[in-house]
């Protein structure tokens, strides 16, 4: 790359350079977001000790980790990518043998103190490694079906491995997730619409095929009153929640439902519901707003990439982070059946928020590397 | 939009012309160059520029339909808090503090309460339900069927490690592990932390006296559903209503009576035996006994032969206990009087068939004679002056011809000739107890009825209500107390004929006490001296009778030795039973194994360890006058102007050529009133 040509494109040069080009806005936003976090699991768990103070200790420890991601050139991550793939679905393999189970599913890997969940690496892995494979591509190559083989079988591959588990939500999300960097890399649309017909013809026999478990969600899900105490508990108790929230909320922690614990997975999969129910429809959508700032500011990093490789990842990253959003939020309002997605930095976890920063550091990295070309990526 | 400031989105778009030199950001302002220098676009360049172009539009596809997806979501949030919030009903309030009380909604739907336990008169209980849990796996997610299984048998020692294995790698969607675990046992599988494995709350029977009544109480199978004794009989009840269900059992009466019939049976090396104890006013069973027995808690295990019930299910010839029968009968009918005689001296030719007397007096007998030494022949010609009418009539009376009746599905029928078939012989020998069988409880219940004063009654397995019980200190027989009342617990049977229920006495009350008299008179002077218990004044009849082959005909060494007793004889309150199934008779016994060297003593030893359980004490003071109010001469006195031989009321039209032949025979007894031996009798049927 000539000198020029850097300099024309302003792309920074130097540890410190790249570290002001962060997008420091971005990392506020990330900052609020966790206070929010915090707020929440302090009602959950009536005072800061039980959840509050060791989310707060995680994401600071994310924090680090996305700045020191952030500052990793392009380049050393596309090269990692499919080492980064492998490892990830070593992981899921190793899950699926020697896994820990926990309420019936085999999801989590104990290395020592640590447990680490390797469906939620691999989503961000996959991107990493669609987006390398497709930044090395053109317009015609795309096009061509025998170049589609590889990246769809490193979708399929850990998406069977979750489904296994049984892990349906994350397949689902993880599958959505690759399918839309194929979107991005130009795949063309009519393949898509011949996935959908096969989807939608397979959705009986997956039907037949699901767990009993998974099956009741669904049903519940369609007639939440159809069981009230059992599976439709958590639904109606949520909405209840909801409800009695209002338009500005109980105050904060003043929420019955919540706070005298009628609302279960309060500081996990439903703290979305806890928050809304203190601080009402406002509080909400306050919420959902500051969200979907996030959710914007993601895309727009994937918009204003201007190499293959970091656009596709951005998105990757952008359409997971959105995802989780919208699942959760979704499915804690009854919009669609219940899936033990976490609320990405406000619920309480370890790993998801861990998975979470390292995707907001490789995006952060997308964004101070924007404008390198990556010229050595075309043929 | 948080994003960043746009750039120019490539170089080719000409700086402003006030533009100051551009610089990166965070470089030195030396670094700073002009602006204006020249871009060669290339082929390469074009291509790259053609694909961001488009994978832009597709990246504005995915963002609009993120921003789609989050605007519905921003209307379901409006909707959920402001529009229509769901606000909780009372009913599921309600729910949910119950469930606030209750430690977890239950996984799979409970059964809806216990079967109902199971408790003697007391309150003992005999069988209550535990609760169990029952492991089952769903192996379409299981991950390592062999480690799982392997696992499985460390903490359940009783699955077969290999079977399991291969169940559990079937295509199935369920399959048991194992059922009715303990608590125990759950939580180890559980801890197990195996993924398809789950539980299903179920609960188990549970008989905490084992072996006690076992037979009575029968059984449940894996689905809690009785499938014997008392269990099946009362199933639909133990299931709908959880009140425990209260048998008349009384389990301190029932270990006596096993213990001393163990110890009989041991003594006298019997393959079997069975013991009965019945309150002769209300028909309630106190004990019921029958060995060899069984485990309860095991009942899947026992032999068949432990799991038949000798008391209820046996058949039995009744011989010589019959006899009270015989003599109730006739007496009651006035076919024969206390004082008249009967030809013992000689055995009967009927046919091929001879009847004899074991150890015979070989002399005409008086009555009460008849009884105390147990005449087969006097028995035979008493029960031949009743004739075949009468005699079939007085055993339908007493229920010999049916069911017994008591709550046991296994109650036998008895078996005996019909009508057509029911000879001059059969009146004969079922005179002394041979040629019909019986269980034990219908011999132990009609030996109560001629005891209580002619009262029918029905053995029963159920506790009566205490307001319709006898008054116990009353020694009053008052035929309602007595009777038999319908118990609203009974469930209908559609095939068994309600047993025969009076209130009307089936005897005259002298007939009764005459029996009663004659009963003490065996225990006193004849042959169930063995019995007798001081101050409780038992009564009773001995009955020992050659097994019938199940090959046809009698077997000659096999014998069934019983006792059946009723106590105190002057105020009759309950009736002892004692049988064994072929005993050998030993050294004490002179190797005999009759019924007064075997049962009679067994019986003795109950009556003397239950009477007092029961509230009866011995009745010392007063031993004179019930004595005399019980005596019976074994040769009572002729009245004036009767004849011992010559007064009975024997019509010949009911008693055909035989009562003709008998009034011969009388005839040569009035000639030889001292009982000589006569050698005229029966020569009639003997010439035929």
């Amino acid at each position: 790359m000539s000198e020029a040509r850097r300099l024309i494109i302003r792309a920074p040069t130097g540890l410190p350079g790249k570290f002001l080009s962060i997008n420091w806005l971005f990392v506020l936003l990330l900052c609020v977001l966790a206070g929010c976090g915090y707020i929440a699991l302090y009602s959950a768990g009536l005072g800061p000790d039980k959840y509050a103070n060791r989310q707060a200790m995680r994401f600071a420890a994310g924090l680090i980790l996305m700045l020191g991601l952030a500052l990793t050139d392009l380049d050393l991550i596309r090269r990692a990518a499919w080492f980064l793939y492998g490892f990830a679905l070593f992981l899921l393999i190793l899950v699926a043998r020697f896994g820990h189970v926990g309420k019936g599913a085999q999801r989590w890997l104990e290395i020592g103190p640590l447990q680490v969940q390797p469906s939620e690496l691999m989503k961000i892995a996959l991107v990493v490694a669609l987006a390398a494979w497709f930044s090395r591509a053109d317009w015609d190559r795309v096009g061509k079906p025998l170049f589609l083989i590889p990246p769809i079988l490193a979708i399929l591959a850990p998406v069977l491995l979750i489904l296994k588990e049984p892990n349906l939500g994350t397949a689902v999300i993880t599958f959505v997730v690759g399918a839309s960097v194929l979107l991005a890399a130009g795949v063309r649309l009519w393949l898509f619409g011949l996935g959908a017909i096969a989807a939608a013809a397979a959705a009986p026999i997956a039907y037949a095929h699901l767990h009993a478990y998974q099956r009741n969600r669904i049903l519940t899900f369609l007639h939440p009153e159809r069981d009230p105490l059992g599976t439709g508990y958590n639904i109606l108790q949520s909405r209840i929640a909801l409800g009695s929230g209002g338009l500005w909320g109980e105050g904060f922690m003043h929420g019955t439902q919540g706070i005298l614990a009628y609302l279960p997975e309060r500081q996990t999969d439903f703290i979305f519901t806890m928050w809304a129910e203190q601080f009402g429809f406002i509080g909400g959508a306050a919420l959902l707003l500051l969200l979907l700032t996030v959710v914007a500011a993601t895309f727009a990093i994937a918009f204003t990439c201007r190499n293959q490789f970091g656009r596709l990842l951005a998105l990757g990253i952008a359409v997971n982070f959105s995802l989780y959003v919208f699942v959760n939020i979704a499915m804690v309002m009854g919009a669609i059946p219940v899936g033990g997605v976490p609320l990405p930095l406000i619920s309480h976890g370890g790993s998801a928020l861990l998975t979470v920063m390292f995707g907001f550091g490789l995006l952060m990295s997308v964004h101070v590397h924007r404008h390198d070309p990556m010229d050595a990526s075309f043929p | 939009m948080a994003g960043p400031t746009p750039p120019g989105d490539d170089g080719r778009r000409a700086p402003p012309p006030d533009a100051t030199p551009a610089r990166p950001f965070g470089a030195p302002r030396a670094a700073a160059v002009p602006r204006m220098e020249t871009v060669r676009v290339t082929a390469p360049d074009l291509q790259r520029r053609a694909a961001l172009e488009k994978s832009r539009g597709r990246l504005l596809l995915t963002a609009i339909g993120f921003m789609v997806l989050f605007g519905a979501v921003a209307i379901k949030l409006a909707d959920a808090t402001l529009i229509a919030p769901v606000r909780p009903k009372e009913p599921v309030v309600a729910r949910i503090e119950a469930l606030a009380t209750k430690p977890a909604p239950p996984l799979v739907t409970m059964l809806p309460y216990h079967r109902a336990s199971i408790e003697d008169r007391n309150g003992q209980p005999l069988a209550i339900s535990l609760d169990t849990a029952e492991v089952y796996a769903d192996p379409r997610e299981m991950m390592d069927t062999n480690d799982a299984a392997r696992k499985l048998k460390s903490v359940l020692p009783q699955v077969n490690e290999p079977e399991l294995a291969h169940k559990l790698s079937t295509a199935k969607d369920f399959v048991y592990v194992a059922r009715r675990i303990t608590p125990r046992e759950e939580a180890a599988v559980n801890a197990l932390g195996i993924p398809g494995i789950y539980f299903q709350p179920s609960e188990r029977r549970f008989y905490p006296l084992g072996r006690m009544a076992a037979q009575v109480l029968g059984g449940v199978d894996v689905d809690e559903h009785g499938v014997a004794g008392i269990e099946k009989y009362f199933d639909k009840r133990l299931m709908d209503n959880p009140a425990p269900l209260r048998l008349s059992l009384d389990v301190r009466v029932q270990a006596i009576v096993h213990d001393e019939l163990q110890a009989a049976m041991d003594e006298f090396k019997a393959i079997g035996a069975a013991g009965i104890v019945m309150d002769v006013n209300t028909g309630e069973l106190l004990a019921v006994v029958s060995l060899p027995d069984y485990d309860a808690n095991d009942f899947g295990n026992a032999p068949a032969d432990a799991r038949f019930n000798r008391a209820a299910t046996g058949l039995y010839e009744p011989g010589s206990t019959f006899k009270l029968q015989t003599a109730a009968m006739a007496l009651d009918c006035g076919a024969v009087h206390i004082w008249n005689m009967f030809d013992a001296a000689e055995p009967i030719h009927f046919g091929r068939f001879t009847i004899t007397d074991f150890e015979g007096k070989h002399r005409w007998l008086y009555l009460p004679e008849v009884l105390a030494y147990s005449s087969n022949l006097g028995a035979a010609h008493i029960a031949d002056i009743v004739g075949a009418a009468r005699q079939r009539a007085w055993l339908a009376r007493m229920g010999m011809f049916q069911r017994v009746g008591v709550e046991l599905p296994e109650a036998a029928r008895p078996l005996f000739q019909p009508a057509s078939r029911w000879s001059r012989l059969t009146t004969m020998t079922v005179g002394f107890g041979q040629g019909i069988s019986i269980t034990p409880l219908h011999l132990v219940r009609a030996t109560a009825v001629v005891a209580n004063g002619g009262i029918m009654i029905r053995p029963t397995l159920l506790a009566r209500e205490p307001e319709g019980a006898p008054d116990p200190t009353s020694p009053v027989l008052t035929p309602v107390a007595a009777g038999f009342a319908p118990d609203a617990d009974m469930p209908p049977e559609p095939k068994m004929k309600p047993p025969v229920v009076l209130d009307q006495p089936l005897m005259k009350p002298g007939t009764s006490a005459i029996i009663r008299k004659l009963m003490r008179l065996v225990v006193t002077a004849g042959y169930g001296k063995s019995a007798a218990v001081p101050g409780y004044y038992v009564g009773g009849k001995t009955g020992t009778s050659e097994k019938v082959s199940p090959h046809g005909g009698y077997e000659k060494h096999a014998n069934v030795s019983a006792f059946v007793s009723v106590f105190p004889m002057n105020h009759p309150r309950y009736a002892v039973y004692m049988m064994l199934d072929d005993p050998k008779g030993n050294a004490s016994t002179g190797f005999f194994s009759t019924a007064g060297m075997v049962a009679a003593p067994a019986a003795g030893r109950v009556i003397a360890r239950i009477a007092p359980l029961l509230g009866l004490f011995p009745d010392i003071a007063d031993k004179a006058t019930i004595d005399a109010s019980l005596a019976m001469p074994l040769q009572p006195a002729v009245p004036p102007g009767m004849h011992a031989a010559l007064n009975g009321p024997v019509t010949t039209a009911e008693t055909g050529a035989h009562g003709r032949e008998h009034e011969r025979r009388r005839a040569r007894a009035a000639a030889d009133a001292a009982g000589a031996h006569t050698r005229l009798a029966l020569a009639g049927a003997r010439a035929r």
